[in-house]
């Protein structure tokens, strides 16, 4: 983005930070939130991924990051996110670096290790108070692997190890799990909302201490829909206040985005296969009411 | 041993292609293995699945490096050298190609090639069907050991999950390609299983023990993913009209790859070394200003951008 373009310079730079060539699916929704977060976290970070798609960001001899990345198992990026804050503190109290060469670690995972198989190292490092950026892209399920069901996998909604009639369980609600430990910051966002993604990225930074950045990534290979409909899909979760936007700080949670007149969720769930069981062969008009129910039961007892 | 290798792109059902083979000729009495390869199935991106059959137990196991059969579904990864859908072939391999072009122009574009059947898009489907399901009827005509009946069957068991009217027009459609290349019927021949003579001897190369900073897998240079040219992935390409553009630059915002820039004259211009074509931004695009064309008819066009961008 040139200077003299102005008012719109956050928006389209020039170059992305983060490169281009990635094997991300076309149309990720974690992607194009991941570019904007990397965008303002800049380089002088180390990611710390556990397995899941966002592994394949990072295959040798190939990186889109400009700064440093770290590969971990699934369980246990927050200890490698531990792992690597002592070292730089070694290196900076022994003078090795100064203050201006300082990195900060923050943790990329998937649902499957956010809301389930990493909530043991990612509670110790929050008890910790490790200073760190912990970036989850929720998928709401097991993506790299075909997508079978995880811990955010909504009600309804079916998965490869959910194939009928679809997810039994309900979407654990890994906002107020994590808002439960009193850290720094937790925000979900999404990257159809850049205003209000670009917003909770920049109040992380002035923060320390462990911060949470809950992305919802609609996922046109897991989800089922066409990938151009990624943004519509995305703006659709919110509208219809299925993925309310809000912050936690100070032990307070504030909503970020009250829709003044939510669309109704059938509309989300209908755009998306893993859906499409309770509109044919025939509507199942209980559990879309159950579930619009869910959503309108959420907002009612937030101002 | 009936040796069989899908090729198409993440989308298609390359894999449940192979399933369905498969599971027909298990229903015929043959011993199956059918397997995709793991690791790249994202939409667009070159996708490879496997099949063996044989009446015999099956000892081979892995990556089909000499097919008896090579199945095309999609034209365009032929050109595409990572794609390697031409690996392996010999006289005694037929390559079944889906395409609207004819026999006659594949003949000239791959004179190398002894067989080559091709199968044409069928326009009596009404709804759209997956390529690879196709592919996968076709291909059960061609090694002339799967009756209709058993293909129909095999439809059915692969597609369970899904409502039965999607089933039947699945099963209609398969079956549809599979009669489209009776006149081939029987044409790709069983080859032997390959012991440990027909097998080359590896070939050891000493490799030098190097100093961890070089040997170790670590990447000392920032943002190289560039390299890698995903447009090949592409295979509906987003234009911009610039009678209609206004420069408002959403569609930079809203690119998942971070795949459309602003120019120095405020222009957005798209990287289609890289752009995935998720067509997102033609999608959302509030002037209509983002046209779709097939990436087929871009041909030269790719090289023409990047010459301008440069």
């Amino acid at each position: 983005m040139t200077p003299e373009h102005s008012g719109k310079a956050e928006e389209s730079p020039r170059q992305r930070l983060l490169s281009a060539g990635t094997p991300m699916c076309a149309g990720c929704g974690g992607l194009q939130a991941l570019h904007q977060i990397y965008d303002q976290v800049g380089e002088k970070t180390v990611f710390v991924n556990a397995a899941g798609c966002m592994t394949l960001l990072s295959i040798y001899p190939y990186t889109p990051f400009r700064g440093s990345w770290l590969y971990t198992a699934m369980a246990c990026a927050p200890a490698g996110a531990q792992g690597v804050r002592d070292a730089l503190d070694v290196l900076l109290s022994k003078g090795h670096i100064d203050a201006g060469q300082d990195q900060l670690p923050v943790v990329l995972t998937g649902d499957g290790s956010a809301y389930g198989m990493g909530l043991s190292a990612t509670s110790a490092a929050i008890d910790r108070g490790l200073d760190f950026l912990y970036i989850c892209y929720d998928n709401e399920g097991y993506g790299n692997t075909g997508h079978q069901y995880s811990a955010a996998t909504p009600a309804g909604a079916r998965t490869a190890t959910s194939r009928v009639d679809g997810y039994t369980g309900v979407k654990k609600d890994l906002f107020a799990i994590w808002s439960a430990h009193r850290p720094a910051y937790v925000a979900t966002v999404i990257g159809t909302e850049p205003a209000d993604l670009a917003r909770k990225v920049k109040k992380a930074l002035s923060l320390r201490g462990p911060r949470l950045l809950l992305v919802l990534a609609p996922c046109p290979t897991g989800w089922g829909f066409e990938p151009s409909r990624m943004v519509e899909i995305g703006k659709l979760a919110v509208e219809s206040g299925i993925w309310p936007l809000k912050e936690y700080s100070d032990g307070q949670v504030r909503h970020t985005r009250v829709p003044a007149k939510r669309a109704p969720l059938e509309a989300y769930l209908g755009l998306q296969g893993r859906f499409r069981h309770m509109f044919v062969p025939r509507r199942n008009e209980e559990q879309l009411a159950a579930l619009q129910r869910q959503v309108d039961d959420y907002w009612e007892h937030i101002d | 041993m009936y040796r069989i290798r899908f090729h198409g792109r993440g989308g298609q059902g390359i894999k449940t292609a192979s399933r369905i083979l498969g599971t027909a000729l298990f229903i015929e009495g043959f011993e199956v293995q059918d397997a995709p390869r793991y690791g790249a199935e994202r939409r667009g991106a070159p996708i490879f699945a496997y099949v063996r059959a044989d009446t015999h137990p099956i000892h081979e196991r892995g990556v089909i490096h000499r097919p008896d059969l090579v199945v095309v579904a999609d034209e365009t990864l032929l050109a595409i050298s990572p794609a390697q859908v031409l690996e392996g072939v010999t006289d005694s391999c037929v390559v079944l190609i889906y395409s609207a072009k004819p026999e006659a122009w594949w003949r000239q574009q791959l004179p190398d090639i002894a067989q080559i059947v091709v199968l044409v898009p069928l326009e009596s489907l009404s709804v759209a069907i997956p390529v690879g399901a196709l592919c996968a009827g076709a291909a059960a005509a061609l090694l002339g050991k799967v009756s209709a009946e058993a293909l129909a069957h095999a439809v059915e068991e692969e597609l369970s999950a899904h409502d039965a009217a999607m089933v039947e027009s699945n099963r209609k459609a398969i079956l549809a390609a599979y009669m489209e290349v009776t006149p081939w019927r029987g044409l790709v021949c069983s080859s032997l299983p390959l012991g440990v003579a027909q097998t080359p001897p590896p070939v050891w190369v000493n490799v030098p023990h190097d100093a961890v900073d070089i040997g170790a897998p670590v990447i000392h240079a920032g943002a190289t993913s560039g390299l890698v040219k995903t447009g090949l992935w592409r295979t509906r390409r987003p234009v911009i009209d610039r009678e209609r553009c206004r420069r408002c630059l959403q569609c930079c915002a809203w690119c998942p790859e971070g795949g459309i820039l602003a120019g120095a004259d405020g222009w957005p211009v798209i990287d289609y070394e890289h752009c995935k074509g998720c067509l997102v931004c033609a999608a959302q695009c509030p002037f209509q200003a983002i046209g779709v064309i097939p990436e087929t008819q871009a041909e030269g066009g790719a090289d023409a951008q990047t010459a301008d961008r440069k």
